[in-house]
């Protein structure tokens, strides 16, 4: 376990098993469904023969087992299935997805940002002014959910000062026109969660502040931010990792919603559509790209904390 | 009273003006009493709604449900998590299994999975919320009440009582439990902050409360359209889940242990 390859193949293979364990139970938790695809998309007045010949046509009436193999080993080849209405859901996902992305990459990038710099700034004087100021800020900022940080956006920046636009339109490549229609979106999902993790990164960097080595480092006379940003933040990081990881789904998650309210061309659209339609196969692609997306995050966090625990003696 | 206590008032008093809101109406909640999107005025202290209906009277209907929801998660959650917790730091297994079932939750953001239960339970509406978010919030609830069980579960008083043959789940309910009440009160408030952003995030996407119940994130999806007409049928729903999210927030970071456990997993 001490050599590098071997410890990140076990890292590997631990968050792949979950991921893995986890699209079984979204897979199965679909399947509990009162009505299935065939008759959630049939229409009116449609015989039951005729159902029962689309039914068979989805591939419906085989085993559960089996359906679920078929598409698990699909996946690794970018093959997501087919949803109910017969398109193939990676050409569902495809345009979409990568606009979602796109919000939620930026927002994640700046709120790494802004958390490590505020607490970074907080930790530099505890108790001072500005650590009470950040403290009570990020504990306001972090339980607001991103709809309302959003109503709050639109009437200052569309409203009062008229400077951004309230609705996404839509450019020739199906993302977004203009780049100022990013700026609301992004900033609705950063802002709650640069409160959590500004948090975070206070709280990893006070443990530190505790540990025999800064505390060395302290009364070696280290001038204050060598000893934060050189002794105490190294330390931190993973705890600070594990906290972006997390961030992650939340942002995710928080930019289906915030999609909605800006009219934003991502996978909320798609996902509302897919609910209406008890499209399984649609919803278990969604989860299935968000969880790999997270997946990936975590297992950069691992990766930081082998590194750090292994750079200890 | 102590100041931590003085810092819970805000929280506890607004609590209060929610559940007490649908008595002090002054208008019927489906009748229109103006223009669609009215403007403020006599009659209406807030304006209409998109039907013309009073959004004061909206407003003060539209928290109760939400916060007792909110209520029930979190009393829901933190007893769970307590005594789940305090058994898994004394049995390994169950310490592993919640473990991992924290692992595959992180990997489900919440609104997927409020997507898929909605969806998976049709007629289950606000039930349905509540049950969502009582099942993603347990496993990180559970983790956090074992992080801080953990220094206990090898102190002396507790390996004595252990070893002189006490039952396991009497250890943990009154050995250890007692002893993280700092804690369960930091990790109920956290809750409680969570419960609320989940379940008005189901009300904004139509998933719990139908229209035309009077709901605060359900005003703000309905009324978002007329925002330019009637801000205030948009902003002052938002104002209200704002206000008893950030008031319980502040609250709880009044009452939390200084150290350690000051940040609780999501």
């Amino acid at each position: 376990m001490t050599s590098g390859i071997p410890r990140v193949a076990v890292l590997l293979g631990r968050r792949l098993l979950l991921l893995v364990a986890l699209l079984a139970a979204v897979f199965a938790a679909t399947e509990l469904l009162p009505g299935d695809a065939a008759s959630a998309t049939s229409d009116r007045g449609e015989t039951a023969a005729g159902l029962a010949a689309r039914r068979h046509l989805l591939g419906l009436d085989r085993p559960l087992p089996e359906r679920f193999r078929d598409w698990i080993t699909a996946l690794p080849t970018g093959d997501l299935g087919t949803s109910a209405r017969g398109q193939h859901v990676t050409d569902l996902l495809s345009a979409p997805f990568p606009n979602t992305l796109l919000l939620g990459g930026t927002a994640l990038v700046l709120t790494v940002l802004l958390s490590l710099t505020l607490g970074c700034l907080a930790a530099a004087r505890p108790g001072g002014p500005v650590d009470r100021i950040v403290d009570v800020t990020a504990t306001v900022a972090f339980a607001l959910p991103e709809f309302v940080v959003s109503v709050g956006l639109l009437l200052v920046f569309s409203l009062w000062t008229g400077w951004l636009p309230a609705a996404t339109l839509t450019g020739a490549d199906g993302g977004p026109a203009d780049w100022t229609m990013l700026v609301m979106p992004v900033l609705a999902l950063t802002l709650p969660q640069t409160g959590w993790n500004t948090r975070v990164v206070r709280a990893a960097l006070a443990d530190q502040a505790a540990t025999p080595h800064v505390e060395a480092a302290v009364l070696d006379g280290l001038p204050a931010h060598r000893v934060l940003l050189r002794h105490a933040l190294p330390g931190a990081l993973p705890a600070v990792a594990t906290g972006f990881a997390t961030s992650t789904g939340m942002l995710l998650g928080g930019a289906v919603v915030v999609e909605t309210l800006f009219n934003y061309p991502g996978i909320g659209t798609v996902l509302a559509g897919a609910v209406a339609d008890r499209d399984t196969p649609v919803i278990a692609g969604v989860v299935a790209c968000a969880a790999a997306v997270i997946t990936g995050v975590l297992l950069l966090a691992d990766l930081v904390r082998a590194r750090t625990v292994g750079a200890r003696p | 009273m102590s100041a931590p206590g003085l810092r819970a008032l805000p929280a506890a008093a607004l609590a209060l003006l929610a559940l007490s809101g649908p008595l002090l109406a002054p208008h019927p909640l489906d009748t229109p009493v103006t223009a669609p999107y009215a403007r403020p005025g006599d009659g209406a202290a807030l304006g209409g709604d998109q039907l013309g209906r009073d959004v004061l009277s909206r407003l003060l209907h539209g928290g109760d449900a939400l916060i007792a929801g909110a209520l029930a998660v979190a009393v829901t959650v933190t007893l769970l998590a307590a005594v789940l917790g305090c058994l898994a730091v004394l049995g390994p297994r169950l310490g592993a299994v919640v473990e991992r079932a924290a692992d595959l939750v992180i990997l489900v953001p919440p609104v997927l999975g409020l997507m898929l239960l909605a969806l998976a339970w049709p007629g289950g509406r606000r039930l349905a919320v509540t049950t969502a978010a009582v099942v993603l919030g347990t496993p990180y609830a559970v983790r956090v009440v074992a992080a801080a069980a953990a220094p206990l579960a090898g102190a002396g008083f507790v390996e004595a009582s252990v070893a002189s043959g006490e039952r396991l789940w009497r250890v943990a309910l009154h050995e250890i439990l007692p002893n993280l009440r700092a804690t369960i009160l930091a990790l109920f408030g956290l809750r409680f902050v969570e419960a609320v952003y989940v379940i008005s995030m189901a009300g904004f996407l139509q998933l719990g409360p139908q229209p035309p119940e009077a709901d605060w994130a359900l005003m703000i999806r309905e009324n978002a359209p007329g925002i330019l007409l009637n801000p205030w049928a948009t902003l002052a729903p938002a104002i209200a889940i704002a206000a008893v999210a950030t008031a319980t927030s502040l609250a709880t970071e009044a009452l939390a242990p200084r150290r350690g456990g000051k940040v609780a997993a999501r």
